[in-house]
């Protein structure tokens, strides 16, 4: 018996019921013995690893989304000019600087937003699709959700262009803040076309809020449009871009910050 | 058997009754019951509410009503805020929408006014005056649903009204949703713009597939590239080679290009947009006929009794004789079977009492001119099983409801609000001496 409890150190080679050859205690048979099984092993954690982490940080962000974005994005009808293309990037971006920090630091691999985002996406195509259209009975487009690939890939292709974690947060974070409006665009021009309804505009998303009845979310509950960014006349989108690039930056160095307190392993260290 | 393992089963048998009859029992109504007996009878008197098939025109008194996908249901009535709205709620002066009590989108709204004035957006109401409203949907999808009125308000929440019984036949692949926009193009809402999300949702994907295939291609990656990166420690970024650069730069250029294409070309195929709609609407109250006024005396409610005693004065200034005819109160509604007879429950779960109100009168009618004192008794077991007996429990221990007057010839009627201080009474009725 060695030191580590009951594994054996000593690599001694063991029968198929476990009992060793020598007539010893039953000890655990090692997997890798030589460097091509250690190669396989390997590969055989990318095959498994790769696509659980991918989920797993994905659904870490759709409950994310969900907490502090929320309606602003599972309906039409609430992605406005001000406050959607704002709290989004805001929000989406704590998990990707978190998992930056561990992805570049341990393995130099600029993918973590982007693993996110593929993640993300399944998983709220899934409890958009499961959820609210199977279950609740909404139409899928109307509750179809944003796509956020295009912004995280911009990010993970800054840090990899410039090596820094700096210029990602100055350029890539700043990007990721301002594109999520145009990005989005081709989704949600259909629903802002106008339509006149019992004597107002509304928008087509205005009117499947309407028609597609939420009983629970009033009409007074949307937060449209709110807010005092109205210095640039009717162009208000491009001026919450800016602004919200500008605070995902600041967001983005918090949270490699905090990513990089999370990720010391501190525990580990003092046991191995 | 030990007496302990018999009772153990006994508990067992007994829990799993319950869970049979939990697991089995359908989804009544929307909780209705649940809220504070103050919510329902100080809040939002709703009163001479219809349901009913919009085409037909048909009540279906006594049963569901019975329709087809496509077809519409019409729900309007008349409803007064109360003046004696509970302070610790918030109020309807704020924003107020008229809402609709079904199982999210089984139908669609298809039209819903209060006072003429349409209500896809928000509004703001006053204390004590009439609004009629009406509310039209169409079946979308099949079931049986039960559809209330519903007022919702904010920081208040929704405020329940009356319900019918829906059940909706026929084949939800049928249903088509289609509208006229304002450039001309009719859509069917129930698939609009679903190819173009598709695309670019797929696009999206192969786009990061390709970006993470890039990066994860050599197997192994994971392990090699820690093992290296710890290894070069200062120099780790070194392992970037130049055709990383190279395809970095190339999807970082390409997912900027897509986008401002996808853009320009998106605002090329919807030229005219117009930003989501917002904002409140006003809405035009009507007065209340005071014709007949009140003055509440004395109200007390006798538990063991599920009884409410109301002693009041009635001044008549009508042109005619009138007589309590019902009062209503959180959604019930007593009869007095002597000016209301043959009156009968609209479906199982409607909240009448056909003769669940007593009249106590010195005169058979008041005339016109004159003013009585008369004692109302309105009792029903459905002060209980609709739990607005709790309202003892209430913080403020008051009341309201509407009260209904009616003439001889039942052609002319005449409403009022009446409310105040509730005193709760835990035995037999008592003489009050002060009144």
């Amino acid at each position: 018996m060695g030191a580590y409890g009951d594994v054996d150190k000593t690599n001694e080679e063991v029968s198929l019921d476990g009992q060793s050859k020598r007539g010893g205690p039953k000890s655990f048979v090692p997997a890798v013995k030589t460097a091509a099984d250690q190669l396989e092993a390997w590969k055989r954690l990318d095959t498994v690893m790769v696509p659980v982490m991918i989920l797993l940080m994905g659904g870490v962000v759709v409950f994310l989304v969900a907490l502090t974005v929320g309606d602003w994005d599972y309906w039409q009808d609430w992605r406005d000019r001000r406050w959607w293309p704002l709290v989004t990037p805001l929000s989406f971006i704590i998990a990707p600087a978190v998992f930056t920090y561990f992805f570049w630091h341990y393995f130099r691999l600029p993918v973590a937003a982007t693993c996110i985002a593929v993640g993300y996406g399944v998983g709220v195509w899934a409890s958009r699709y499961f959820n609210f259209h199977v279950f609740a009975g909404f139409p899928v487009n109307f509750i179809a959700p944003s796509t956020f690939i295009g912004m995280c890939i911009v990010l993970d292709a800054t840090l990899a262009l410039s090596r820094s974690y700096y210029i990602a947060g100055f350029v890539g974070a700043f990007l990721f803040g301002i594109i999520i409006y145009p990005l989005n665009w081709p989704t949600m021009a259909p629903f802002h076309v106008p339509v006149e309804y019992n004597g107002f505009v509304v928008t087509v998303a205005d009117l499947m809020g309407y028609q597609y009845i939420r009983t629970a979310i009033p009409e007074y509950v949307r937060i449209i449009e709110e807010s005092t960014l109205r210095t640039f006349g009717e162009h208000v989108a491009p001026l919450t871009a800016v602004f919200a690039g500008f605070i995902t930056i600041l967001n983005y160095y918090l949270w490699v910050w905090i990513g990089s307190i999370l990720t010391r392993s501190r525990w580990m260290t003092k046991l191995v | 058997m030990k007496k302990s393992q018999k009772v153990i089963s006994l508990v067992m048998l007994f829990l799993s009754a319950l869970a049979i009859e939990m697991v089995s029992m359908p989804a009544f109504a929307h909780g209705e019951r649940a809220q504070m007996a103050s919510l329902r009878m100080r809040t939002i008197n709703w009163f001479d509410t219809e349901i009913f098939h919009a085409g037909t025109g048909e009540r279906f008194h006594g049963e569901d009503i019975k329709m087809k996908i496509g077809d519409e249901l019409l729900i309007k009535g008349k409803f007064v805020p109360s003046e004696w709205w509970p302070e610790h709620v918030n109020s309807v002066e704020d924003a107020v929408y008229l809402n609709v009590g079904v199982p999210g989108p089984r139908f669609i709204r298809i039209d819903s006014r209060i006072n003429g004035v349409p209500m896809i957006r928000s509004t703001r109401l006053e204390f004590g005056k009439l609004y009629e409203y009406e509310v039209r949907l169409k079946a979308r999808m099949p079931g049986r649903f039960h559809a209330h009125s519903v007022l919702s308000i904010e920081g208040a929440g929704p405020i329940i009204g009356p319900a019918r019984w829906v059940d909706v036949t026929g084949n939800e692949e049928d249903f088509e949703n289609s509208i006229t926009t304002m450039t001309g193009d009719t859509l069917n809402l129930e698939t609009y713009g679903i190819r173009i999300i598709i695309f670019w949702n797929v696009f999206w994907f192969i786009v990061a597939l390709g970006w993470l295939g890039y990066w994860f291609r050599k197997r192994p990656t994971v392990m090699p590239r820690y093992i290296k990166t710890t290894e070069l420690g200062d120099d780790a970024d070194s392992q970037l080679t130049m055709t990383d650069m190279i395809v970095s730069f190339l999807f970082f250029g390409g997912v900027l290009v897509a986008t401002a294409t996808g853009y320009f070309v998106t605002q090329q195929l919807y030229p005219i947009t117009t930003p989501l709609q917002t904002g409140k609407v006003e809405v035009p109250h009507k007065e209340l006929d005071n014709s007949v006024s009140l003055e509440v005396l004395d109200a007390r409610y006798r538990i063991p009794g599920r009884s409410f005693k109301i002693t009041l004065n009635v001044t008549n200034n009508s042109p005619h004789p009138v007589q309590v005819g019902d009062y209503m109160s959180g959604g019930l509604r007593f009869i007095n079977p002597v000016i209301l007879p043959g009156l009968t429950r609209a479906d199982s779960h409607d909240l009448l009492s056909p003769d669940g109100l007593t009249v106590e009168t010195p005169v058979d009618w008041i005339q016109p001119g004159t003013t009585e004192k008369i004692t109302i008794y309105a009792d029903d077991a459905m002060w209980e099983t609709q739990r607005l007996t709790s309202l003892i429990y209430d913080p403020d221990s008051r009341f309201a409801g509407m009260i209904f007057f009616y003439d001889p010839s039942g052609k002319h009627r005449y409403y009022q609000e009446i409310g105040g201080q509730m005193i709760p009474v835990f035995g037999e009725y008592q003489a009050t001496p002060s009144i």
